[in-house]
């Protein structure tokens, strides 16, 4: 019988863990009936987030019909009833592996109206999110369009920030803003449709609405970490454009909003400063100027402010201290350079990416996985910034993914070689074995036996049609019958005398009481031996069943081994193949992460050689100066 | 703007070329997964030995021991990440063995913390019999809330 398993089903789950649906996870599906232990197997992998042995495990289970999506000849055709499920499930590993064009496919031929439309929507919405993430903007629009319009509130918001996203990211700002500027409502969804609605416009050239949009943004009050980063962006921006339109005292507003620590405030810091500047107000600029001081050198605002510091000093005729700032600028921007030159050669080594992964166990695969912590090194704190990056992460995520793909080809290649050792042995065996069994099985006539018990059929139906009960007497029995019928046979028996008679009768009682005890235990003797014959006949089928598996086996064998070995030898230049073109991708994937990497880097080296080659002028000008002082005063 | 859009270009022609790839390399594992099954554990002598739970409230897995006809063929020890993905439905393939046609017995030893944190230890025996085709064991651990003990148990699969 089979056995049933109530697994809630995992694709729900898959979605539901990408999009951080946890209420809506509990408020699931009814539970699907799982009719197969290596269904619950795929899952086992899958809860594990291991996608991979995941899914080679449910495309080898499809493959035997074990979860078949159609039953093979011979077999019950609803060997699997939930093949659909199986097949949303691959397509739900697939999308967490990351594989999302695949899974694509999948739902494209999946996704009809018989499966929930909940699950559907969020299907069709998690791909268009991957797309756009990954740059496939034509995909992402066409997997919105899917989507149905009873949506429910939440994922109908982040679909309509989605799209906007889509738009921004086309190019179509008028599109965007068309779709952002009535949004409704006062969750968090609206302070980002806001910021999205600011960004458009800015990009479209309208700078005063946008600035009063941002405005209204940095001044909500954050409730979360998401928010009060959103608010920041939003000041920076909007006290930036301010700057830009020439309104510093306007843009000091927005800039001194921004939080003193966090990943916009050495924007802020430098930007509160050039608003005091502008007013000629150098005193009071140099106070955020010199906050910045102390903090990290990568940042181009931190750099801008060694700079801006010597700039105001030299404004407020602190000259000596002015060429002291531009020194030590000129110096540190030197000795950055430097580090920037050593991690470029790093980087262009290639050894860099794989000890990013290093310390990685590489025991989950798929679209989750994130560089969370940079390994320790020079380079780490150039690249750190990359990572939020979604070209240089996925990039990333594909190179990780091609290591493992490498991994995973090194491991079969060694087990195809083992594999290929004991397919020989196994032949060489049963070559060695074969004359012997052919010879044993020459010996065994079944024929003949079977002949000898359809003879003995036939014999006891004569027996019994004739009622012979004597044919049935034992040895014994039959020897004594025999002494019986010769002696009453003998001569002297016939005399007519008293003695003769009595012996006479004698025998006749004596024969008597012998043909009744055979006529007597006649059906059971009969009976007995049929049966004997009937489990005889039965042995011998059973016999004949072994021989024909025998013979089929003999037959097979050469067959099987023929089979087995074209695929074990054939697998084997597969995977050569496979391991190669893996390595290629590998390598180009790897150039496209350096050529990203060694570009900010090299960007980063021409700013500070801008920087360099403006502190130098700086300080000529003020020795210039300097010089000319002294010499009018000689004068 | 052009150096992004070059950038963004070069990325998605990567992407597609790493996107076709592992498919090629899942089916290629998927036909080593089943070629080695079939090699190693060819149908006619292949038992397999599934792990499962069902709630598992009254009892945290550390181990399973397996012994066939009294000789001990697998140890495992799970990873709280596996036993996680055993309490949410998933099944582990924990044994597979080539048995001969004929009658078998199994005994599994689950050790583990049973009910308030304390050291558990219990067997569950099984005798069965190994015809012609595949055979799957599955070795259930379920809750029995009436005595707020774990109750195990040995079923045999079609």
């Amino acid at each position: 019988m089979r056995q049933r398993l109530f697994i809630v089903v995992a694709l729900w789950l898959c979605f539901s863990s990408a999009v951080q649906t946890a209420q809506a996870a509990k408020d699931g599906p009814d539970p699907i009936v799982v009719e197969d232990p290596h269904y619950g197997e795929v899952l086992f992998y899958f809860y594990q987030e291991d996608y991979f042995p995941a899914i080679v495990r449910l495309l080898a289970a499809q493959d035997k019909w074990r979860l078949g999506t159609e039953p093979g000849e011979g077999e019950e055709p609803n060997q699997f009833e939930h093949a659909n499920q199986a097949e949303l499930l691959l397509g739900g590993l697939y999308l967490s592996y990351g594989h999302h064009l695949e899974a694509a496919r999948i739902f494209e031929r999946l996704l009809a109206d018989n499966v929930d439309p909940e699950i559907r929507n969020r299907t069709w919405f998690f791909l268009a999110k991957i797309w756009l993430q990954r740059g496939y903007l034509d995909e992402s629009q066409n997997a919105l369009s899917n989507l149905s319009d009873d949506l429910p509130e939440n994922l109908w918001r982040e679909a309509q920030m989605l799209q906007s996203q889509i738009f921004i990211n086309s190019g179509q700002y008028d599109r965007a803003i068309a779709l952002l500027q009535d949004w409704k409502g006062k969750t968090e969804w609206s302070s980002y449709a806001k910021f999205n609605l600011g960004v458009a416009l800015v990009r479209s050239g309208h700078v005063e609405a946008a600035a009063e949009i941002l405005d209204e943004l940095g001044d909500l009050n954050p409730f979360n970490e998401e928010l009060t980063s959103l608010r920041d962006k939003a000041n920076l921006a909007l006290g930036y454009s301010l700057l830009q339109d020439g309104q510093p005292l306007a843009a000091k507003g927005p800039l001194q909003r921004v939080r003193l620590e966090g990943p916009f405030s050495n924007k802020a810091l430098l930007g509160v400063g050039w608003a005091d500047a502008e007013v000629e107000n150098y005193r009071r600029a140099l106070v955020p100027w010199m906050e910045l001081r102390g903090r990290d050198l990568l940042d181009s605002a931190v750099q801008e402010s060694m700079l801006a510091i010597p700039y105001a000093l030299a404004k407020l005729d602190s000259i000596s201290q002015a060429a002291d700032h531009y020194l030590n600028a000129i110096e540190a921007f030197y000795e950055e350079t430097n580090r920037i030159d050593r991690t470029i050669g790093f980087i262009e080594s290639g050894a860099v990416f794989e000890e990013f992964l290093a310390d990685d166990p590489l025991d989950s695969t798929g679209w989750y996985w994130r560089l969370e912590e940079l390994p320790e090194g020079p380079e780490g704190r150039y690249l750190y910034h990359l990572l939020a990056t979604h070209e240089f992460q996925e990039g990333l995520k594909n190179y990780r993914d091609l290591y493992y793909l490498h991994e995973n080809l090194d491991r079969w290649q060694a087990n195809v070689g083992v594999y290929a050792n004991m397919l020989e042995t196994r032949l060489q065996a049963y070559e060695e074995r074969l004359p012997r069994v052919e010879a044993a099985l020459g010996r065994a006539d079944l024929d003949g036996m079977v002949d000898r018990k359809l003879e003995f059929d036939s014999v006891l139906n004569d027996i019994e049609q004739s009622d012979d009960w004597l044919a049935l007497a034992s040895r014994q029995e039959f020897e004594m019958w025999g002494e019986i019928t010769g002696l009453e046979n003998t001569p002297a028996l016939a005399a007519n005398i008293p003695e003769a008679e009595e012996v006479r009768d004698k025998i006749l009682l004596l024969k008597g009481v012998l043909q009744w005890r055979l006529e007597r235990d006649f059906p059971d003797r009969l009976w007995r031996l049929r049966r004997d014959v009937r489990k005889t006949g039965e042995a011998l089928v059973e016999t004949q069943r072994a021989r024909r598996k025998i013979d089929d086996t003999m037959r097979n064998e050469p067959l099987r081994f023929e089979d087995l070995s074209s695929r074990v030898y054939g697998l084997g230049p597969r995977i050569d193949g496979m391991k190669s073109r893996v390595a290629n991708v590998m390598q180009e994937q790897g150039g496209f992460l350096k050529s990203i990497a060694v570009g900010e880097l090299q960007a980063q080296k021409q700013r500070l050689d801008i920087y360099t080659v403006q502190a130098r002028f700086a300080l000529a000008a003020i020795y210039d100066r300097a010089a000319t002082t002294v010499s009018e005063a000689s004068q | 703007m052009e150096a992004e859009a070059q950038s963004r270009e070069e990325f998605r022609s990567l992407d597609e070329n790493v996107q076709d790839l592992k498919k090629e390399v899942l089916d290629l594992n998927r036909d080593l997964f089943l070629l080695e099954e079939e090699l190693l554990f060819p149908a006619n002598s292949q038992v397999a030995f599934f792990i499962s739970m069902d709630v598992g409230e009254y009892f945290e897995l550390d181990s399973v021991n397996l012994k066939i006809d009294g000789k001990e063929v697998a140890n495992y020890l799970y990873t709280e990440r596996e036993v996680g993905a055993l309490v949410r439905g998933g099944v582990h393939r924990m044994h597979m063995a080539n048995l001969k046609t004929g009658d078998h017995e199994l005994i599994a030893v689950f050790t583990g913390k049973g009910p308030h944190t304390r050291d558990y230890r219990r067997g569950a025996t099984i005798s069965f019999n190994k015809g012609i085709g595949a055979k799957y064991m599955e070795l259930e651990i379920t809750d029995r809330v009436k005595k707020q003990q774990p109750e195990f148990e040995i079923k045999e699969w079609e």
